[in-house]
């Protein structure tokens, strides 16, 4: 050791100690040093410096002669050195007049002068790739300058004291920096923000610049190497910062410089003992001593070579040969390749796996034995990176530690991960951990530095944040910018990550970094009456994990499975236990709905996950299930309908809702697969609504929207996978189902707002609605069905219709369409509705008068006769029933005026009485109707055989009917010979009448009812394309639904698919009782005539016009002129 | 260009053919929700902040003054579209690319109103223009293979503002042309020999574009 002796030759001069500092220039050929108490910059030849060392001499000669060359550019002492890594390296110097300047290497000309301060420098640092300079010193900023062009990029504020040691990572992602206080702050280099900072853990050196705290990253970057308290060194990690392991050894005390080897395997520190002392980073222990006679201030490990500069603090430098004995690994084997790909980033699990492909490592490895994990680790970190696509032990491996690693990341990511694992077959029961789903936040994307991304994005509006040098500018936007309130930005300190918004506030939420950053909750509501009406919570060893907000409450779920609840004011109000571990949470009106983990992954992959709804207000739980997902598939949005449905819509594009039906399932409604135009699309879901789906489409790679440019919804329809059928109408079979979902949920409102005792006259309508756009796909199902020659199905379908009307529609279309059989079964069907009215009818008239005994001896007579009537076949016996009417009616009048009891008496009386004489059906309808008041089947059974006038009686009657004066009603009835079947099973020829009696019968019920008839227009009023107008056309006329401008709708469709004749029969027909606004009659006309110009028709129009009465009239004279138009018109041609 | 020179031949004024372009109709996202409009042309909307719906020009125009929308670009107004076009344009010395009818006025229009929707709002005007430089020169040089036995000129895929600028020109050179040239034609066609000539009874026919 003595023999090893480092010999020191004076470089600079100084008087008193000052800082020197010293490093190595590229290759290792030159020295470079420089002092606080000289001007001047050396740069030596290295070769010849140790040449001069070997030739022996004092230690205080003088190494002149190596000198290459010699810079005198700063006017006061030069404090920091730097010599910049690559190819066109250069030099800069930072000194206490306040500059940095720059020069080329290793001739030393001047370049440029870089920056300047206001204070002294006190240290520079390149990164590993010599674009970015870190500059800092008394001032209280780090400036970052890129080389390429000088300009200051970043200023990182943050140090206290001024700031003595800069270490760029390796890997480029943080600059770790330490000030005479010893506080090291890691600095974020994308964002340049602080990542996290550590106080006083080094070292405190106060206003002596003799002394620089200085830190330096381990070269493979896992490890940040600081000065400790206790004369020791201190590990530190890189991404979490917490401290890994010591050197404490031979150092007397604190250590004030510090230098890694070019592989990390080794340490040289120098202390204020004036030792430096060489480390073996594996085992922890100092491998060589040296003492000297001055304190040696700075040191450089020789890049590529097993070799360190040192100066100290009178400006006396040396190169200390073969540091590490020959008998040790080389302190540059297995330097770290860190230039290839960013290094992805590992926790310490991963040290039980060692490698057993071969990397860069040589046989030393096996020499130093498998104490140390650390040395396993990184070499087997070094081994991946040469073989990315490595064996698949060490993927799944890293895809393990990523998804645990990440557990803060949106589901997207996490989907990613699930996606790659499990294509590589091997590892399914491995990986079942890993693929437990992170909490999301409905309608958030993962973010990306520099750029905005969405912490929210409903129907309403978005909330939107971007990261911006240590906090972030949070921005809140309503779609509809004409309603909703403006939110000014705002400045977020805290980080946030989860955010939910509805119409009245928005609620945020970080989760927690470190000690000091405490997850936070915060709420802020848009508008309030009171001044300042924002607050925010603070966990405490609980980190929030999801944020939902509804009508008044605001609720998130934390680490600790707890629901928390808060009033918008910011009471708390309840705290709940979750089952498990938090998924998602959405929050409409009243209702809050939690996903959570049930258990671990089955070990087909699939996830667990239960999903509750609760009521806030009235703490109740309204639900309690699982959530069905798409096996393997992962949750990638939740919430609720605009009308309230539970959604969700999984990773492999599937969209359920809830539904009542079969005791609460989950139906499919929407497959993103089946409904994307090309193979890159993908859908970003964002709301539905009853019939539709709003999303967003995304091209791939990407798979979630960005802030700018704005993205624009597309509205999808919801579609259920229907398996395709023979019958080749899958958009009206969808369309079946769907209303048939619709109706069963505004049922199920109905019964709701009932057993609450609500009005329900509202949602009545909309089911109304509901019930007849349903029949009426059903009804051009039929019509499908029958063209298809499927008679079972047609049968089946024509059972669901729900109103008498349309089954009667139904017959009509059949009958047109020439199929007798289903006629008949279609007739039998309405009878067997009837019969089960009358019951229903009846049954409730005798609870009504408590009179039950009476109920079994009713039921069983009533259905021989309508049986014997479908057997006998309508056709023939049914004309013959009007005269029948009469004379069973005769009795009814006299008994109408009768108690209750007594009619249904009658009733009994009457019904063996007809049975024997095949009595039809109708007779008994119509009784069930006097004694139900079942108003609507006598209006259309009336409409047959009444005049007009009649009919307007009939009218008047429902409107009493209403009123529920029973006796009335059946007294004006008993003149009616009503029978709803006395011309349905006519003949062709019989048919067009009939419709028009029906039509005619209608409208004019309309005058008096027009509610009602409002609802039945809502048949009309769908759009008709043109292959379905004539269908519908035939279904219309058959139900004689609608009022005169309907009915002029109707006939203007009818009219452009050249249907004039008709057209023409049924402009006779409105044209008779004078329905319809004259323009409206006008219009079809003119279109008619632009259509066909038929003479034939033309007349008859104008006869018709003639019948109006329009003589005269304005009207009339342009229907002249048209006529003549078209005469013209012919003429030319 | 040589019509121009003369008003009354001209048909329609540039304004003229701009206000019958605005009834194009372009997709337009509004930032409010709105009633359908029921307009003569038709019933637009109803409309939903953040979905796209279409409306026609002038009506995407006056919401997007009013800032109550963006007018999304057209496909055939990116700048991917529009260097194909000109590629194609410049390729082929006889044909026209199919652009829509009025492509000149809807991008002015757009260019006027609504720069900030446009995505590379400069490169995709540089680009139109050139398109319009370079068709134009086609029509130009087309223009003067026309000579005493042309009959017609069949252009295809000519746009509006295009179709408006050349077409006094063109109808006055063929009505002079056919004033001067159609004795001789009558004599050319005995020298050719039987064969009834229609051409010269029809005259000169003017199908310069199907629309």
């Amino acid at each position: 050791m003595k023999g090893r002796a480092v010999k020191l030759w004076v470089a600079h001069k100084a008087g008193s100690p000052v800082f020197c500092s010293v490093a190595w220039g590229q290759g290792g050929q030159h020295v470079v040093t420089a002092s606080a108490g000289d001007l001047a910059i050396l740069i030596h030849d290295a070769a010849a410096v140790a040449a001069a060392a070997g030739a022996g001499g004092r230690s205080s000669g003088s190494a002149g002669a190596a000198v290459v060359s010699t810079i005198r550019l700063h006017k006061d002492g030069v404090t920091a050195l730097a010599v910049a890594p690559g190819s066109g390296a250069s030099l800069a110097s930072g000194s206490i007049d306040h500059s940095v300047k720059f020069y080329s290497f290793p001739d030393g000309v001047f370049q440029s002068n870089v920056v300047r301060f206001t204070l002294p420098i006190r240290s520079l640092a390149f990164n590993k790739k010599g674009t970015l300079l870190a500059a800092a010193g008394d001032d209280d900023g780090i400036k970052l300058i890129a080389t390429i062009d000088n300009t200051i990029s970043k200023v990182l504020k943050g140090h206290k004291g001024s700031v003595t040691g800069l270490s760029f990572d390796p890997r480029n992602e943080y600059l770790a920096s330490i000030d005479t206080f010893g506080t090291v702050i890691f600095w974020d280099l994308c964002t340049g923000t602080e990542a996290r900072a550590l106080s006083r853990i080094a070292p405190t050196f106060g206003s002596d610049h003799s002394i620089n705290n200085v830190l330096c990253w381990s070269p493979d970057g896992q490890f940040l190497a600081v000065p400790g308290l206790r004369n020791n060194v201190v590990m530190y990690d890189r991404d979490t910062g917490e401290m890994v392991f010591t050197l404490k050894g031979e150092h007397e005390q604190p250590v004030c410089s510090l230098c890694w080897s070019p592989n990390g395997g080794y340490l040289v520190t120098a202390g204020l003992d004036k030792q430096v002392l060489i480390w073996d980073v594996k085992s922890k222990q100092d491998i060589e001593r040296q003492k000297f006679d001055e304190r040696i201030c700075s040191l450089a490990w020789k890049p590529e070579g097993n070799a360190v500069a040192l100066i100290d603090v009178t400006g006396k430098f040396g190169i200390w040969e073969s540091v590490v004995p020959s008998t040790m690994k080389s302190p540059t084997d297995g330097v770290p390749d860190l230039n290839s790909t960013k290094v992805p980033l590992f926790d310490d699990e991963d040290d039980e796996k060692p490698s057993t492909s071969g990397g860069l490592e040589d046989d030393g490895d096996e020499s130093l034995g498998e104490s140390a994990p650390f040395n396993h680790k990184r070499l087997r970190k070094s081994t991946y990176h040469d073989h990315p696509n490595g064996d698949s032990e060490d993927e799944d491996l890293m895809l393990q530690m990523e998804s645990r690693k990440r557990t803060k990341d949106t589901h997207r990511d996490n989907k990613g991960v699930a996606d790659k694992a499990r294509d590589d077959s091997a590892t399914s029961g491995r990986l079942v951990t890993a693929r437990l789903q992170a909490a999301f936040q409905p309608g958030s994307t993962q973010p990306q530095p520099g750029k905005r991304n969405f912490l929210a994005y409903n129907m309403l509006g978005s909330i939107t944040t971007i990261q911006n040098e240590g906090h972030s500018h949070v921005e809140v936007d309503f779609h509809d910018t004409g309603r909703g309130p403006r939110i000014p930005s705002m400045t977020d300190y805290f980080g946030f990550t989860m955010a939910a918004m509805n119409e009245s506030g928005s609620v945020f939420a970080n989760p927690c970094k470190g000690d000091k950053n405490m997850s936070t909750l915060m709420y802020r509501p848009f508008s309030s009456w009171a001044g300042n009406s924002e607050w925010s919570m603070r966990f405490e060893g609980e980190e929030v994990k999801a944020v939902a907000v509804g009508a008044g409450w605001v609720a998130a779920v934390t680490s600790l499975n707890f629901l928390r609840v808060f009033t918008d004011g910011g009471l708390q109000m309840h705290i709940l236990s979750v089952s498990g571990p938090v998924v998602t949470a959405a929050g409409h009106g009243d209702q809050l709905a939690i996903v959570s983990h049930a258990s671990d992954c089955l070990s087909s992959g699939d996830q667990v996950l239960d999903v509750k709804v609760l009521k806030i207000s009235e703490g109740a739980q309204s639900l309690s299930s699982r959530l069905v997902l798409t096996p393997t598939s992962q949750l990638s949005w939740f919430g609720f309908s605009e009308n309230g449905q539970l959604s969700s819509f999984d990773s492999k594009g599937i969209l359920r809702i809830f539904s009542g039906q079969f005791g609460g399932s989950w139906i499919p409604v929407f497959s993103s697969i089946k409904a994307r135009k090309s193979e890159d699309e993908s859908h970003w879901v964002v709301g539905l609504d009853a019939n539709n789906i709003f999303c967003i489409l995304c091209k791939s790679p990407e798979s979630y929207p960005q802030v700018m440019p704005k993205p624009v919804l597309t509205i999808l329809e919801q579609s259920f996978p229907l398996a395709s059928s023979d019958l080749g109408a899958n958009s009206l079979e969808n369309e079946f189902m769907m209303r048939k979902l619709q109706l069963s949920q505004i049922q199920n409102k109905i019964e709701e707002m009932a057993a609450l005792g609500l009005d329900t006259t509202a949602i009545d309508d909309e089911a109304f609605n509901m019930e007849a756009a349903l029949d009426r796909c059903i009804l051009r199902l039929i019509s499908s069905c029958c063209n298809g020659d499927k008679l079972v199905r047609a049968t089946e379908l024509a059972k669901l219709l729900t109103l008498e009307k349309s089954i009667k529609g139904a017959m009509m279309l059949v009958t047109r369409l020439k199929l007798p059989i289903l006629q008949e079964k279609f007739s039998s069907i309405l009878e067997e509705r009837m019969l089960s009215n009358t019951r229903i009818a009846r049954t409730a008239v005798f609870s009504n008068t408590t009179n039950t005994m009476y109920s079994p001896a009713l039921v069983t007579p009533e259905v021989p006769p309508a049986k014997l009537v479908q057997k006998s076949g309508n056709s023939l016996k049914l004309p013959t029933l009007p005269k029948l009417n009469p004379a069973t009616q005769q009795g009814s009048p006299s008994e109408s005026n009768k108690t209750e009891v007594e009619q249904a008496n009658n009733l009994i009386e009457i019904t063996p009485k007809v049975s024997p004489v095949q009595t039809p059906l109708a007779e008994i309808a119509k009784n069930s109707d006097k004694v139900g008041g079942k108003a609507k089947k006598d209006r259309d059974g009336a409409s047959n055989a009444t005049t007009v006038d009649h009919n307007s009686k009939g009218g008047f009657d429902q409107v009493a009917l209403k009123n529920k004066s029973v006796e009335d009603c059946s007294g004006v009835q008993s003149q009616r010979p009503v029978n709803p079947f006395a011309k349905l099973p006519s003949s062709k020829e019989q048919s067009s009448s009939l419709f028009d009696s029906i039509k005619k019968m209608k409208v004019e019920n309309e005058k008096v009812d027009k509610a009602k008839s409002k609802k039945m227009s809502v048949l009309f009023s769908c759009p008709m394309e043109d292959d379905n107008v004539v269908e519908d056309g035939l279904v219309a006329e058959a139900l004689g639904f609608g009022n005169a401008a309907d009915l002029m709708v109707l006939n203007a469709s009818l009219a452009s698919s050249s249907y004039i004749s008709r057209v023409a029969e049924l402009q006779e027909g409105a044209a008779e009782p004078e329905l319809g606004r004259d323009q409206d009659f006008l219009h079809v006309t003119a279109h008619c005539a632009s259509v066909d110009a038929s003479e034939l028709i033309q007349t008859r129009f104008i006869d018709m016009a003639r019948r109006r009465r329009w003589y005269g009239s304005r009207t009339y004279t342009m229907l002249q002129a048209m006529q003549l138009r078209c005469f013209k018109n012919r003429g030319s041609d | 260009m040589a019509g121009q020179s003369d008003p009354h031949l001209s048909i329609f004024s540039p304004s003229e053919v701009e206000f019958v372009a605005e009834d194009e109709i372009v997709e337009i996202v509004p930032n409010i929700r709105m009633e359908a409009l029921n307009m003569i042309c038709g019933d637009f909307g109803p409309f939903f902040p953040q979905i796209a719906s279409k409306v026609p020009l002038w009506l995407a125009v006056a919401l997007k003054k009013r800032g109550k929308c963006t007018i999304r670009t057209p496909d055939w107004m990116t700048v991917d579209r529009l260097t194909q076009v000109l590629d194609a344009e410049r390729e082929s010395p006889k044909e026209f690319q199919p652009l829509p009818f009025h492509y000149i006025e809807i991008s002015k229009l757009l260019f006027d109103h609504a720069r900030d929707d446009i995505s590379d709002a400069y490169l995709v005007r540089s680009l139109i223009e050139d398109i319009r430089d370079v068709r134009f020169h086609k029509v130009e040089t087309g223009l003067e293979t026309i000579s005493g036995r042309t009959h017609a000129v069949k252009l295809k895929n000519l746009s509006a503002m295009e179709v408006n600028i050349i077409r006094p020109f063109m109808v006055r050179t063929l009505q002079a042309f056919y004033k001067h040239d159609s004795p001789q034609m009558i004599q050319q066609a005995y020298n050719i020999g039987s064969r009834p000539t229609p051409v010269t009874d029809r005259g000169p026919r003017r199908d310069l574009r199907r629309r």
